[in-house]
């Protein structure tokens, strides 16, 4: 058995080297590299122990970098640049990016014809849309130029050419749960969904429903409750 | 008004060194003409016409010591096709106090871009940075929350963002960061989220990170994501990747009640220097949407510079599954001449939404940069697009771009 003193030892020892490490990490000031090009990084960073980045994927990867606090990412950019791509600014009028209908700047992700292509590449993470846009941006197209039938959802379609019933069967409920954001565009207030499932008939709530919802019912004063529960 | 009060206070920040000898003024000026294709107009046929001022400030050095800088940036547009009023954005123009007690605390005060895990925001108020506590730092922000929408910047007094994030650097490069963040809307709390970073690099070719952030309402992770980065050459890159994620929503909105699918990810990918001017990277994706829906996508990429002042790129990616097939590739190049850079792309797209659309689509494009001196340059782009909607649609913009 270690006694006391055997332990008070080891115990400042520790915290002795701890701190002794923790005060060894001193971060990089890129500052004096800003004007660099991305290719001459290598110069440092190959063999040196710390991986470049800036690479083929950064567009994707850059995120945590960025949010981490105390990152460097503020020695070689300002806000703009940033900015630039995130809420289409063009103070820097890159030549490789578009005007988008509205006549802002978008970021290079979105290539060729972008209004076709989206809705597969909002499937891919729908988190990634939010980033920048408002859920209203979407609705300009969806809700001001289309009726229902003539969009491209299953459960949207109507069963014959002729017919007046829609496809709205089990297909809302899958669609729905994968991208239940691509509903909130057309339908802000979900009036739509209540209709249906206010009747208690399928019970829309997630599983951990009991636990969170007296949350929910506090913060929004009952109103989002009542939208199908008239006790509330 | 408002636009023109933001353009004015701009403006008027760059007579701040006739106040002050030592602050010195950075200027960046892009006046520019665009014309493009609006489809949801009365004629999508007909081009539509603006005009923009973009207009950035650094004002650097107000004290003797440096630490004391101001910075804006903001942008007024005119669509001169139609009768639509003139519009504004001020980005952000913000007091930056670096080490305003010794190298111990950042302020930066005004509208700002704050980020951290747990939320993240364009504010009119506060952040502070208290640093270099031994391995610590405490970051706090908070101030309403302003929304860019529709060329515009909107928000309410009472949408606000406010947070904090504690972080820790430890022996080198490992960092741990745990944020907190709310935002309300209309005085009402509409998110509230805990962030948990780390990235560790326990040795010189290895380097693990993740995230996680949870909604405290929901109770449950709204993003999760787990990686390694491994460089077993100099330069080679090998990264392997798991990301999960869970739609959430405020909690005021209707949509909070229900349940949804996670959508997850696992991804590989591969990045090789072949030399200082070659590079080829390959990435695979696995997606995975619920209820037996999944996709798959693949990405090559190849980067060239086979003489001098030219590079160029190429990436080519296939997905496949829910929602749709995708075939693409993307060439664009760059080349310099004297005070000219030159670049020219092609974007061709083969698609085939799920129940609907399909096609090909095209975008042929080309743009020069000319700089008539170090203040001084001239931009000029056009593009075609070939596609679903248009069968020829020219888009492009000019602008002249000073830098005093």
């Amino acid at each position: 058995m270690l006694n006391n003193r055997t332990l008070k030892i080891i115990l400042l020892s520790t915290v002795f080297v701890f701190t002794l490490v923790c005060l060894s990490f001193a971060r990089t000031d890129h500052r004096d590299y800003k004007d660099n090009k991305p290719e001459e990084c290598r110069d440092c960073h190959s063999g040196s122990g710390v991986m470049s980045n800036h690479g083929a994927f950064f567009v994707k990867e850059h995120r945590l970098l960025a949010q981490k606090a105390g990152s460097n990412c503020a020695d070689c950019h300002q806000q703009s640049f940033c900015i630039d791509c995130h809420q289409g600014g063009g103070i820097t009028a890159d030549l490789q990016r578009s005007p988008s209908r509205r006549g802002e700047y978008k970021p290079k992700t979105h290539r060729s014809d972008f209004i076709s292509t989206h809705s597969m590449k909002a499937a891919d993470n729908p988190q990634n849309c939010y980033r920048c846009h408002q859920s209203s941006f979407c609705t300009d197209c969806h809700t001001g130029t289309r009726s229902k039938g003539s969009l491209r959802i299953k459960s949207h379609r109507k069963a014959g050419t002729s017919s007046q019933i829609y496809n709205w069967n089990s297909d809302h409920a899958a669609e729905a749960r994968r991208n239940l954001q691509s509903c909130e565009t057309c339908h802000p207030d979900a009036d739509v969904c209540v209709q249906c499932h206010s009747s208690g008939k399928a019970n829309p709530h997630p599983r951990n429903w009991r636990d969170i919802s007296k949350r929910y019912k506090d913060e929004s004063k009952g109103r989002t409750c009542r939208k199908c529960h008239i006790t509330y | 008004m408002r636009v023109m009060k933001f353009l004015a206070i701009l403006m008027a920040l760059a007579c701040v060194p006739l106040l002050s000898h030592a602050a010195e003024v950075k200027l960046t000026s892009s006046t520019q003409y665009l014309w493009y294709q609006d489809l949801l107009a009365a004629d999508k046929e007909k081009s539509q016409e603006d005009v923009a001022e973009y207009l950035r400030v650094n004002v650097t050095k107000l004290d003797k010591e440096g630490k004391i800088n101001i910075y804006g940036y903001g942008r007024a547009t005119k669509q001169v096709s139609t009768s639509q009023d003139l519009q504004g954005r001020l980005y952000y123009f913000y007091v930056d106090y670096r080490d305003a007690f010794k190298e111990h605390l950042d302020l930066r005060a005004g509208r700002t871009y704050v980020n951290a895990a747990a939320v993240s925001g364009t504010i009119d108020g506060l952040h502070v940075d208290i640093k270099n506590l031994g391995p610590m730092g405490i970051t706090v922000f908070g101030g309403r929350h302003v929304i860019f929408e529709d060329k515009r910047d909107t928000g309410t007094r009472g949408d606000a963002l406010t947070g904090m994030s504690l972080y820790l650097d430890t022996i080198k490069n490992t960092h741990i960061e745990v944020s907190y963040g709310r935002k309300y809307s209309d005085t009402d709390v509409a998110r509230e989220n805990i962030g948990l970073d780390f990235s560790t690099t326990p040795i010189g070719q290895a380097n693990f990170y993740g995230r996680l952030k949870y909604d405290i309402v929901a109770e449950t992770n709204n993003e999760i994501l787990f990686g390694a980065k491994v460089a077993p050459l100099n330069d080679l890159v090998l990264r392997a990747e798991y990301y999960q994620s869970y739609p959430t929503f405020d909690i005021a909105s209707i949509y909070s009640i229900f349940a949804v699918n996670k959508y997850k990810e696992k991804s590989i990918s591969a990045e090789y220097q072949l030399t200082a001017n070659y590079r080829v990277s390959v990435k695979y994706a696995r997606e995975d949407f619920g209820n037996d829906a999944d996709a798959d996508s693949y990405e090559i990429g190849f980067l060239a510079r086979p003489v001098k002042d030219l590079t160029l790129n190429m990436i080519y990616e296939k997905r496949n599954g829910y929602a749709g097939e995708l075939s693409g590739i993307r060439l664009y190049g760059e080349y310099k001449i004297s005070n000219a850079a030159i670049m020219a792309g092609i974007d061709y797209d083969d698609f085939r939404r799920e129940l609907s659309r399909e096609g090909t689509a095209k975008k042929y494009w080309a743009g020069v940069n000319y700089e008539f001196n170090k203040m001084i340059s001239a931009i000029v782009r056009v593009e075609n697009n070939v596609n679903f909607l248009y069968d020829h649609s020219y888009q492009g913009y000019a602008a002249i771009n000073i830098n005093y």
